[in-house]
């Protein structure tokens, strides 16, 4: 099977990502970069799916083009599909700006910026909401002059409006049966590190994270029913600020209409996609509709909202600042009361890193993309963030994305791994499959580059480089762009880039060694 | 609470930084020779002999003395507010007494003119630095570097021309006054106010607080306020165009230094929108480096004053010591210079504070 021409009906529901085809390219002033050509791929759902390479082979760009963060200008992607929870982000690419060729050096863009600023609205509910990222540098990656707290706080805002206002209104209007229910369930849970997911989720829900321990602690105790029942009340009461919980009505259904019309607006853009009229006029219409309906409806309360701005803000701020210490403790910050109000250069690299990671879940994305996290820490606190990233994989269920160097990492952290050179995914397996069944040359190469001391000591032997250097991606190599450093190089190299293709269980590897020397593109 | 300590030890710091420049002035005042120090202290039309007034002043002032019991003498003086005599065609009595009379036009002049390119500025600033290379972006950058290499005098010798009143020959667009800090013809003649004093010398001064656009206020007198306000069009207008186009360069390039950081990145992956991202990110550490120059800032727009108040026949601090160091006052251009120095060892203080406010960074 020809892996780039997956069909779009072929994406299973369990592919949270899939990207295909995806070119990004920087139009320099010495040429034009093509710095991703062509890669596909998909993660699923609840996957740690690893991006291998030596450095400048496009790991970092396809991330960047996977949240659309390319630094524009140079960069641009100038083709193909992200979808991300069955929706391609990036369908009007070639809408957003026209770029004509004339030469290398001498490339028009003209920009749509109507549609660019429809997109940027689309692309900035969805970047931080479902898909998040980290980074590699966490010192630059934080704003040096907002406190961690801040921009936390930020996030959760941006995103959370919704279930803030529910959990408060939740907590406000807590009744008998509700905490009936939740002693029920409870008491049917003996696992303890189960019970006490469900008692965060619950406090979470109910607005009062704060006293999760102490609800733990309540549960914990063996008192009889009607006696936990009492400790329990008590706890809660002092919980409730009795505010007028009407403004917190407006605002979640204001932020559900919001995300209303993203959807819609999401699906406007699915058929200008596929050119489908009838649905175009369709999500236009609704949109509209949508759009003037909530001018009427929410008119006393967006001027509600300026009048008391400084009180309402307070209420959310007070609300996301406890999910924001929930959060610090998630990431294993010891003292997050302290910590939340601390400066990024106050914190250690690792403290820095665990904070961005925070930062990260603050909306409970389903992807997670990690573009070399461990890299600028020493070797201690790598292994503690490589930890808690996998935790946090298994405990939340969101997907992974990890890019890295680092063969060592993607052994001990992936389930599937591409390995990537130049632009191209060169290979993609299971991380078993490419530790002992490696394919291509330049996986082979890779993996012999590793410092080993039990071979290379005992026999003598000097460690094994792959000759030669990542090329130039302005005049790339013709065909196979590994050609000019293989060991295996055939004249078909030169002439035809090889495709990526399945040579079983899932196994994919571009390279002829391996398939048809016909089976290619010219 | 650490910052209010920070702030306290910046103030103790000031002490050894002010006795520095007392050093210097005294330094440079005992170049002169004594006949020259003590000349705004001669009475031509005295009856006493001009030699013996000589020896009374030097005398006075503690010029017999080895120079380091001079200094204890000029100290004590400073501290007692007697800062020498002067004697100018602009201004004659003691040099206090003048500072007194002419800086707060100067206040004046540099309140307005920083104020007025603070908050141009640093919204312009954003906007253009929000949107590197585009025409709106090229446009300020031409605008700023054409103002920041614009000489002072010459930038209001030429707005003088094409906005100043032209008495002789009519200008259409000469709705400005360009001499003075107010035109004596919005005076009602039959009732001069009393709130304002002529000293013989071509200036007229007002009272309480010297400056005539406040004092006019406060009496009531709307023509000469509003004659006030228009001669201050010009100078300020002029300061104002080259602090901001300084300011301005600054701003940018902070914008776009910002913009590129990772910190940015970070703040697009969280789906901030781009308004908050240019707002609370990029902004916020763009103003770090412009707080930094604003004080270097500081000290060309003191130089500017001085040229702009001669250009402008604008009775401030900066025509004061011109006229002093003109005519030959050692005490006058020894006062000037102190108080230049204590605005800029002020002016860094306020600098220095503001920076810490806005960098946590900052160790104090």
């Amino acid at each position: 099977m020809l892996v780039n021409e997956i069909d779009k009906t072929k994406i299973t529901r369990d592919d949270y990502l899939v990207v295909q085809n995806l070119k990004t390219q920087f139009f320099t002033s010495k040429g034009i970069v093509k710095a991703i050509d062509s890669v596909s791929f998909s993660v699923k759902e609840g996957e740690v799916y690893g991006i291998v390479g030596e450095s400048g082979c496009g790991k970092s760009v396809t991330a960047t083009s996977i949240m659309d963060l390319v630094p524009d200008p140079p960069g641009r992607i100038i083709g193909g599909s992200i979808y991300i929870d069955g929706f391609d982000i990036i369908s009007d690419t070639d809408k957003l700006v026209k770029i004509t060729v004339k030469s290398e050096t001498d490339v028009k863009i003209k920009r749509n910026k109507r549609l660019i600023k429809r997109h940027n609205y689309i692309i900035s509910r969805i970047r931080g909401k479902k898909i998040a990222m980290i980074f590699q540098e966490p010192s630059l990656a934080l704003n040096p002059v907002m406190t961690i707290g801040d921009q936390i706080i930020e996030n959760i805002l941006l995103h959370n409006m919704v279930s803030i206002s529910e959990s408060i209104i939740r907590r406000e209007t807590i009744k008998d049966q509700d905490l009936d229910n939740f002693l029920s369930e409870a008491s049917a849970i003996k696992n303890h590190s189960d019970l006490k997911r469900y008692v965060q989720r619950w406090a979470r829900d109910f607005g009062m994270p704060d006293i999760e321990d102490s609800i733990l602690n309540v549960l914990s105790s063996n008192a009889a029913k009607p006696f936990v029942r009492k400790e329990l009340v008590e706890l809660i009461i002092p919980q409730r600020k009795g505010v007028n919980i009407n403004i917190f009505k407006e605002t979640k259904d204001y932020h559900d209409d919001l995300n209303k019309l993203l959807d819609l607006n999401l699906k406007l853009l699915n058929s200008e996609n596929k050119a489908d009229t009838a649905g175009i006029a369709r999500y236009e219409q609704e949109v509209k509709n949508l759009e003037r309906q909530m001018r009427t409806k929410y008119l006393t309360f967006n001027l509600k909202r300026i009048i008391l701005k400084k009180t309402y803000q307070r209420v959310f701020q007070e609300e996301a600042r406890r999910r924001a210490i929930e959060l610090l403790k998630l990431v294993n910050i010891a003292g997050p009361e302290r910590v939340i109000d601390s400066y990024p250069h106050e914190l250690s690299g690792g403290m820095q890193q665990r904070s961005m990671i925070a930062m990260a879940l603050a909306s409970d994305p389903r992807l997670l993309i990690a573009d070399e996290p461990t890299t600028a820490l020493d070797v201690t606190t790598q292994a503690q963030i490589l930890d808690l990233i996998r935790e946090l994989n298994k405990f939340t269920g969101s997907s992974v994305i990890f890019i890295t160097h680092d063969l060592a990492v993607i052994a001990e952290m992936c389930n599937r791994v591409a390995v990537m050179y130049a632009g191209n995914i060169v290979e993609e397996a299971s991380v078993d499959d490419i530790f002992t069944n490696s394919k291509h040359p330049y996986t082979t190469g890779l993996l012999k580059s590793i410092p080993r001391t039990d071979i290379n000591v005992a026999r003598n032997l000097r460690m094994e480089s792959i000759p030669g250097n990542v090329p130039n991606l302005i005049t790339p190599p013709t065909g196979c762009r590994f050609n000019p450093r293989c060991q295996h190089k055939m004249d078909v190299c030169e002439k035809s880039k090889p495709k990526l293709v399945d040579v079983g269980d899932g196994h994919k590897v571009a390279c002829f060694l391996y398939s048809d020397l016909t089976d290619g593109d010219n | 609470m650490e910052l209010r300590y920070y702030i306290i030890r910046r103030l103790l710091l000031l002490i050894p930084t002010i006795l520095g420049l007392t050093v210097l002035t005294f330094l440079l005042m005992r170049a002169f020779p004594n006949y020259q120090l003590v000349q705004g202290y001669i009475n031509p039309h005295s009856s006493i002999p001009v030699s013996v007034q000589m020896l009374n002043a030097e005398k006075a002032l503690g010029l017999n003395y080895p120079p380091p019991v001079q200094y204890i003498y000029y100290l004590k003086d400073l501290f007692l507010g007697n800062w020498g005599q002067m004697s100018t065609t602009f201004y004659s009595g003691p040099v206090l007494r003048g500072i007194e009379y002419f800086f707060p036009n100067t206040v004046q002049l540099a309140i307005f003119s920083i104020i007025l390119s603070i908050i141009i500025a640093i919204p312009l600033g954003t906007y253009i630095g929000a949107r590197p290379n585009t025409a709106a972006d090229q446009a300020g950058r031409v605008f700023s570097l054409a103002f920041y290499a614009m000489p002072t005098f010459w930038l209001a010798l030429i707005l003088q021309i094409i906005l100043g009143q032209d008495v002789i020959y009519g200008n259409p667009f000469g709705i400005f006054p360009i001499q003075g800090s107010f035109q004596p013809t919005s005076i009602n003649p039959l009732h001069p106010p009393s709130w304002l004093i002529n000293t013989q010398l071509g200036t007229v001064l007002s009272s309480p607080t010297h400056l005539i656009l406040i004092d006019a206020l406060i009496h009531g007198d709307f023509a000469v306020a509003s004659s006030a306000f228009m001669s201050l069009v010009l100078p300020v207008v002029t300061l104002t165009l080259t602090l901001l186009a300084g300011i301005l360069r600054f701003v940018r390039a902070g914008m776009v230094d910002a913009a590129s950081q990772e910190y940015v990145k970070t703040a697009r992956s969280k789906g901030v929108p781009e308004r908050l991202v240019i707002k609370r990110h990029i902004r916020k550490n763009a103003l770090i480096p412009t707080v930094t120059v604003l004080g270097l800032l500081f000290a060309s727009l003191l130089g500017g004053v001085v040229t702009i108040e001669y250009v402008f026949g604008y009775p401030g601090i900066g025509l004061f010591g011109l006229n002093a160091v003109l005519q030959n006052q050692i005490f006058g251009v020894m006062g000037t210079t102190l108080i230049f120095g204590l605005i800029l060892v002020m002016a860094n203080l306020i600098v220095d504070v503001v920076y810490a406010l806005i960098d946590p960074r900052i160790r104090y």
